[in-house]
């Protein structure tokens, strides 16, 4: 049986490294936990960014970051400095990196497709926005549709992993988060 | 590795005892009068052996540190310094004697009664140290054998000999006391003599020698030594000698008790298979013998023990894990080890030891389990097999964690956590040890290869598919293996959950219900406060740990530290607070809030602000206080919209209840680093206004939605411009104060005049009071005197209530971040509330500039501007201001992309081909105007000609304050520098510059009619003359059309002549005669000239310049009739490039002829050819129709060869018949070209009239051969009566 990903909570951070959403999909944990755990991760993300620089490495996905308590956090950097960190449920078994990729590119494209809202720089000023805000504007809590698309993938993930083992191989998982983002 | 027994965990290497080396014993048995041992003489120091003891001492006893982490294999002693007759620990209890010896166990055995381990247990800590510190695999005795002292006469030499056989003999009996008790253990015993280095010259020394070993029995290898005092250098090597030597048979001791043990277990388990299972029942209360597996561990594990002293670390790994699943089976049932007795416990550590020790491989009951597994953990580690250390550790915690809550110590119990926290730390330590020295911690992210040749290589090594099954695999992210600040971390985070339990059962109890937890009961037997405060002792030191630990392994050694370490630094302080010391905890918290409110993580920031908060509360310092209960107003930490009211009540009742240890200074809340208390924009309406003229702004101040500042007892505000004025100062006035705060309100500042400042402080009033989410909006102008940039640096809150006095300063911010993507409101309408967006950039400045100066610039000029003039450009400028201005004007010639046209522009007696700079018009009175004119000359070909004029003004007034000389800036530039007066106007000119005459030429060739020189003229070889056969006359017809649209006048037309050496101008139409005169466009003169052409011989096809130009003077004819300024225009005569010719002839008939009379034709035959000879007939044929002439001469006849070049004149005399025009014959020759044909059939050479006779330019096709026009064939004469 392959093995289960538990999703348990993701972030979106800007390239200044400011919060752009944190979403946990863990019922009655604390959720700062999880903000702490975003945080505290870019330290990794940039001792990895540091190092694919100077293998003037194009990779995206940054690998296992760290463990701690009852999660293993894995991150994700969009070609535009955009870092994305989600927090797996440990469990004793090997996670395919496939997999653990699969998951980034969908909050990847929930995130550029959030972004690509132009009614994001509806007030904006002519020339005086930058982009930075308009990454900070997706997440905040006045646009729902980011979250909603974020949410929508935690919960594909977790409707999988409630199906457990009569869910069939692993690939049907970016089958079902596609039909997310597709719907 | 303090928290268990380090016997466990050590790396375990041979033992070898060393005797003999002990300082004070080192007294030359020699010397007759011993010196008092209590006192080193200097005498005694510096004794070569006193020495040599010591050094061997030093060298010994650095071989080995006894270490948890010693992965190296190199053959290397646990060195222990013992005396000669130290004794071993018995084997047995009884004494050998005792007849029920061969039944009796060690009294280390769970067998014998009085053993710790009795009767049930399994191994214990003090066993390993039986064999670290009490038992050695080899023993090295260090002894001086006796030397005679120098032979002295009179000495008998046979007396010495008996001396020295007397001290053998008593150091054989020594060395075979020793030899016997080491016999009995099997360990090997060396003996080394150390002698001076005469006696190792000494010929009897081999002989006394054997007799030592020989009398003491010792072994005839490696067992006995002489060593006289050597250097540093050389005790070293023989130290490793020693070692090497005594290897072999430190290995053969620890084999030797494997297989003594193997023996044993052997039996063990045999009768196991047969033994009846006690039922714990029965046995419940009595003391039980150790069961088989209880056998099995403590045989296993004295195994592994034995093969970690012989380095062999793969079988040591193998009877650990034996050892420890042996373990887990005892666990797994009850009937074996029931819970939370003494046994249990052991077994306990014993697994854990053994697991670290597997990692880098550890095992001991209670305490052993985690031995065990520590030593299982090392050995892994030893051979960087990260994943299956981590995987063996994570296991025993897994499986242990389930035996606990079976033995009903789960999660909920203290006690769990303690033993978590325990595991999490041995690993932790473990890790550190050994990335102290060899341990690498991986990275699951793949380095970066050091050079792309390498990674090439390793791509090229490694194949595709290999890459791909590694992508595929992923990795256990539970395997991966982090440096051991994360375990410190996790233990920290374990013993923190420890002190909870504790505390909730402590409460628990208090409440009434009764534990019966045994461990609990020891715990609080113990001292609840020690325990809390002890744990948190703990974990203070593990998270310090953790902490120094991060900081060491996080390569940003930057001012930025870590955020994990911000992380554990927020646990410390939490730690700190927790336990009382909030001055410790407030200093954390103050470095940490700096990165969260960089990096703006509110979600972060929040609970450590209210953290921060009761600390500063529980110090009793309310300025703190006071500056962390505005942050917090400032961020809304912890507000609700349901209680937007709770900070500042909180606030307010700090004010109210608290004196500040200042009063007579304001307490300055500086937020500059975090969020403001107010979201405030400054903006402006123009970008720019003149001086003098008020600029109109407005002033946003909104609270936050989820904050309500309405009871802040705000006083003043104070906006503060950047120019040096006094703030302008808004006071608080409110007539009720209890009525509702409007959304919005609107006070106005009024006019505020900047520059020169006003004496006054500007005062206004206004309400200054926020509810949630409302905002007031303070309108207003500022004007300046001068040019400047206004904009508002700060604004200052001031809040007063009982004693307190706090300033709180906000810089308006140009673009907070989460308002960039708002563009600033400017407030149109109160009620209801409207605001138009300012999409601006610069909406938070205004730009006063000086007034545009109202200058005139006219330009006025006669287009197009015709080549080779200078063309006139008026510029009339005119000063419509008031002021009296100076002005100076640039002209910028543009380049143009003509080739080889040289155009410039002159003006008074500036002339330049690009710029003329600073003309100076001078000082313009109102009114006043100047003209100046601006000359453009242009060259070369037609087309536009641009000019950039620009008109700098300034005022005198300000010329005269303005010590700086004016530097005009380029012309180009529009911008001037802002504090002059000064203004540029820039006008742009295209003007087209067109040719004023156009010429057109038509060229003929002729023939030469005039005899040719003779072949032999020897004077047409003369150098520097002109080939005259060769030459051809060329008619040059040249029309000049005047296309000027003004008209011209012309004064002179010329032909300069430029005769050369091919082409010169014979004669010319244009005489001395005047032209002069105003032509209009369309007027055109013709003008003919005769020019002599010799062709190159070589390059007949090249063009030949034309040797000459006409030359044009004119004048421009202005609009108003007067004529400009005199104008040259040259027309250079066209090139040349005449036709050849072959054989030809020329026919030359008079035009008329009067009837009757004989008229004469000539007959030119030439051979142009350069190399043929020509050979031609001619013949005359009349005219057959009408025989209008009667023919004298030939009529039929040849004529000689033709050399090349030669001509020959044929003459016929010719009468006309009849009048009228009639031709005189169709006379016709025929030639044959080259000699050789000559009798072949001839071509028909062509006749020409010379009359007629024009050919136009050397035409040639398409292979470059020349095509031959001919043309006037025939000769027609025209007969008068």
């Amino acid at each position: 049986m392959p093995p289960q990903l538990r999703l348990n909570a993701v972030a979106f951070v800007s390239p200044q490294n400011h919060p752009i959403l944190i979403r946990t999909f863990v019922q009655g944990q604390d959720e700062l936990k999880y903000h702490y755990i975003a945080h505290t991760s870019l330290d990794v993300v940039d001792e990895r960014i540091t190092t694919a620089i100077a293998s003037k490495s194009t990779e995206c996905y940054l690998n296992l970051l760290y463990t701690m308590e009852d999660v293993a956090v894995y991150g994700y950097m969009t070609p535009l400095k955009v870092k994305i960190i989600i927090a797996l449920a440990l469990t004793d078994a090997v996670v395919r990196d496939a997999d653990v990729l699969t998951i980034f590119r969908a909050l990847h494209t929930a995130y550029r497709q959030s972004v690509a809202n132009p009614f994001l720089r509806l007030n904006a000023p002519i020339d005086g926005y930058n982009d930075h805000a308009v990454l900070l504007a997706a997440g905040s809590p006045k646009w729902k549709a980011f979250r909603k698309r974020v949410d929508d993938i935690g919960k594909a993930l977790q409707h999988r992993f409630i199906l457990g083992s009569d869910s069939g191989p692993f690939p049907l998982l970016s089958e079902e988060i596609a039909q997310v983002l597709t719907s | 590795m303090n928290s268990y027994p380090a016997e466990l965990l050590v790396q375990l290497a041979p033992v070898m005892f060393v005797a003999g080396l002990d300082v004070q014993a080192q007294q030359p048995p020699g010397n007759a009068p011993p010196t008092p041992s209590t006192e080193q003489t200097p005498a005694a120091r510096q004794d070569p052996f006193y020495i040599l003891s010591a050094r061997l001492k030093d060298a010994l006893s650095v071989q080995r540190k006894i270490g948890v982490w010693q992965p190296e294999k190199s053959k290397t002693f646990q060195v222990i310094f013992v005396n000669k007759d130290a004794s071993f620990p018995p084997r047995k209890l009884l004494r050998p004697e005792d007849p029920q010896h061969s039944a009796a166990h060690s009294p280390l055995s769970p067998l014998t009664p009085t053993s710790p381990l009795y009767p049930d247990g399994i191994i214990a800590p003090i066993w390993i140290r039986k064999h670290t510190t009490l038992l050695p695999s080899v023993f090295v005795m260090f002894m001086r054998i006796f030397e005679s002292p120098p032979a002295q006469a009179g000495q008998d030499d046979r007396e010495r000999e008996a001396e020295e056989r007397r001290r053998d003999t008593e150091l054989s009996a020594e060395i075979a006391h020793r030899k016997k008790s080491t016999n009995e253990r099997g360990i090997k015993l060396t003996v080394v003599l150390m002698a001076s280095r005469r006696m190792l010259d000494d010929p009897t020394l081999d002989g006394r020698l054997t007799y030592i070993r020989r009398q003491s029995g010792l072994d005839p290898r490696a067992a006995l030594f002489v060593l006289s005092p050597v250097s540093q250098a050389e005790i070293g090597d023989f130290v490793r000698s020693l070692q090497d030597a005594l290897w072999e048979p430190a290995l053969e001791y620890y084999t030797n008790h494997s297989k003594r043990v193997r023996r044993k277990r052997n039996r063990h388990s045999q009768v196991a298979s047969y033994q009846l299972p006690l039922t714990p029942m029965a046995s419940a209360g009595i003391a039980r013998p150790l069961r088989p597996e209880g056998w099995t561990v403590r045989y296993e594990y004295k195994m592994a023990c034995f093969a970690e002293f012989r380095m062999e670390d793969q079988v040591a790994l193998k009877h650990y894990q034996d050892a420890y699943s042996t373990l887990i089976i005892m666990f797994g049932s009850t009937a074996i080890l029931p819970p939370r007795t003494k046994r249990w416990a052991e077994a306990k550590v014993l697994a854990d030891c053994i697991n670290v020790k597997v990692c880098t491989p550890p095992i001991i009951i209670g305490l052993s389990l985690t031995y065990t597994v520590a030593k299982i953990v090392k050995l892994y580690l030893y051979n960087n097999e990260h994943s299956l250390a981590l995987s063996h550790q994570n296991s025993h915690m897994r499986k242990f964690a389930d035996f606990s809550r079976g033995w009903g110590i789960g999660e909920e119990t203290f006690e769990f956590w303690s033993w978590l926290a325990r595991q999490h730390r041995v690993f932790a330590e473990l890790l550190e040890q050994g990335t102290r020295s060899t341990l690498k911690i991986p990275s699951p992210y793949p380095t970066p290869a050091p050079s792309a040749a390498l990674l090439a290589a390793q791509s090229l090594e490694a194949s595709q598919m290999g890459l791909e099954a590694m992508r595929v695999l992923g990795l256990n992210p539970n395997q991966a293996l982090q440096h051991p600040g994360f375990y410190y971390y996790m233990a920290a985070r374990c013993t923190e959950r420890r002190r909870e339990r504790f505390m909730t059962a402590l409460e628990s109890e208090s409440e009434g219900h009764q534990t019966n937890s045994p461990g609990f009961i020891n715990e609080k037997k113990v001292d609840h406060l020690a325990i809390v405060l002890e744990a948190s002792n703990i974990f203070s030191f593990l998270y310090t740990r953790a902490y120094e630990l991060f900081r060491k392994w996080n390569p940003q050694n930057t001012q930025n530290p870590g955020r994990l370490t911000l992380w554990i630094a927020y646990r410390i302080a939490q730690t700190y607070y927790d336990s009382g010391k909030f001055d410790m905890a407030v200093r954390f918290f103050e470095r940490i809030a700096k990165t969260y409110r960089r990096e703006s993580w509110g979600s972060l920031l929040h609970p450590l602000l209210s953290q921060w908060y009761a600390c500063a509360q529980q110090l009793g310092d309310v300025e703190l206080s006071v500056r962390l209960l505005v942050e917090m107003l400032a961020y809304g930490a912890n507000a609700s919209e349901d209680d937007p009211d709770a900070l500042q009540d909180d606030l307010l009742a700090v004010l109210k209840s608290t004196v500040p240890s200042v009063t007579d200074e304001p307490l300055v809340v500086d937020l500059s680093e975090s969020k403001s208390i107010l979201d405030t924009s400054v903006v402006f309406w123009d970008p720019e206004v003149d001086v003098g003229i008020p600029a109109p702004f407005q002033l946003i101040l909104s609270s936050q939605h989820n904050v309500s500042l309405s009871s802040i007892p705000f006083t003043s505000l104070a906006i503060h411009f950047n120019t040096d004025v006094p703030p302008v100062v808004v006071r608080h006035s409110q007539a009720d104060p209890d009525a509702e705060v409007p959304s919005v309100q609107r006070f106005d500042l009024g006019q505020i005049q900047l520059i020169p400042a006003s004496p006054d402080t500007h005062e206004v009033e206004a309400a200054l009071r926020w509810a949630a989410g409302s905002t007031i909006v303070l309108t207003g102008s500022v004007s300046s005197g001068t040019p400047t940039q206004i904009s508002v640096s700060k604004l200052v809150f001031t809040i007063k209530e009982s004693n307190w006095w706090i300033e709180v300063p906000i810089v308006p911010r140009a673009a907070q971040l989460e308002h960039a993507l708002t563009a600033p409101r400017w407030l149109c309408s109160v009620d209801p509330p409207r605001f138009v967006p300012i999409r601006r950039e610069d909406h938070t400045t205004v730009k006063v500039r000086w007034r545009n100066h109202r200058i005139q610039v006219a330009i006025s000029h006669d287009g197009p501007a015709y080549i080779g003039e200078e063309f006139p450009i008026e510029i009339n400028i005119t000063n419509e201001d008031e002021r009296e201005l100076d002005v100076v004007l640039d002209v910028l010639l543009q380049p143009t992309e003509i080739d080889e046209a040289v155009n410039y522009v002159a003006m008074d007696d500036q002339r330049s081909t690009s710029l003329l700079k600073a003309v100076a018009c001078g000082v313009l009175a109102p009114g006043a105007s100047v003209l100046k004119k601006l000359y453009l000359a242009n060259d070369g070909a037609p087309g536009e000609r641009v000019i950039d004029i620009s008109v700098q003004s300034q005022s005198t007034a300000q010329a005269t304050t303005q010590q700086q000389p004016v530097s005009p800036t380029s012309p180009t530039s529009p911008s001037a520098p802002p504090l002059l007066d000064k203004t540029e106007t820039l006008r742009t000119l295209a003007v087209p510059a067109v040719d004023p005459i156009e010429v057109e030429h038509t060229v003929v060739y002729r023939r030469p009619t005039r005899p040719q020189p003779g072949l032999a003229d020897l004077e047409t070889f003369e150098s520097c003359k002109r080939d005259e056969a060769a030459a051809v006359e060329a008619v040059v017809t040249s029309t000049l059309r005047v296309v000027a649209s003004s008209g011209l006048v012309i004064e002179n037309v010329t032909l300069h002549r430029q005769d050369h050496k091919s082409a010169s101008v014979v004669d010319c139409s244009v005489p001395e005669e005047d032209f002069s005169g105003e032509w209009l466009a369309g007027d055109e003169l013709c003008n003919r000239c005769r020019v002599s052409v010799v062709p190159d011989e070589d390059h007949p096809a090249d063009p030949i310049a034309g040797p000459g130009e006409y030359e044009v003077t004119w004048r421009r004819l202005m609009s108003d009739g007067s004529h400009g300024s005199r104008s040259t225009t040259r027309l250079p005569l066209p090139s040349l490039t005449p036709p050849s010719d072959g054989l030809i002839a020329l026919l030359d008939a008079p035009t008329t002829a009067r009837l009757h009379a004989p008229i004469p034709l000539r007959l030119t035959i030439r051979n142009l050819h350069p190399t043929r000879t020509a050979t031609a007939t001619v013949q005359l044929e009349p005219d057959a129709t009408a025989d209008a002439f009667v023919v004298a001469g030939l009529r039929h006849g040849r004529v000689p060869i033709l050399l090349p070049g030669q001509e020959e004149r044929n003459a016929v005399q010719v009468a006309g018949a009849g009048a009228g025009v009639g031709q005189p014959g169709g006379g016709g020759a025929q030639g044959t070209q080259g000699a050789v044909e000559s009798q072949a059939e001839g071509e028909e050479v062509e006749v020409v009239d010379v009359r007629w006779d024009e050919r136009p330019e050397r035409v040639e096709d398409e292979e470059g051969n020349e095509v031959k026009v001919v043309k006037g064939r025939d000769g027609y004469v025209l007969v008068l009566p």
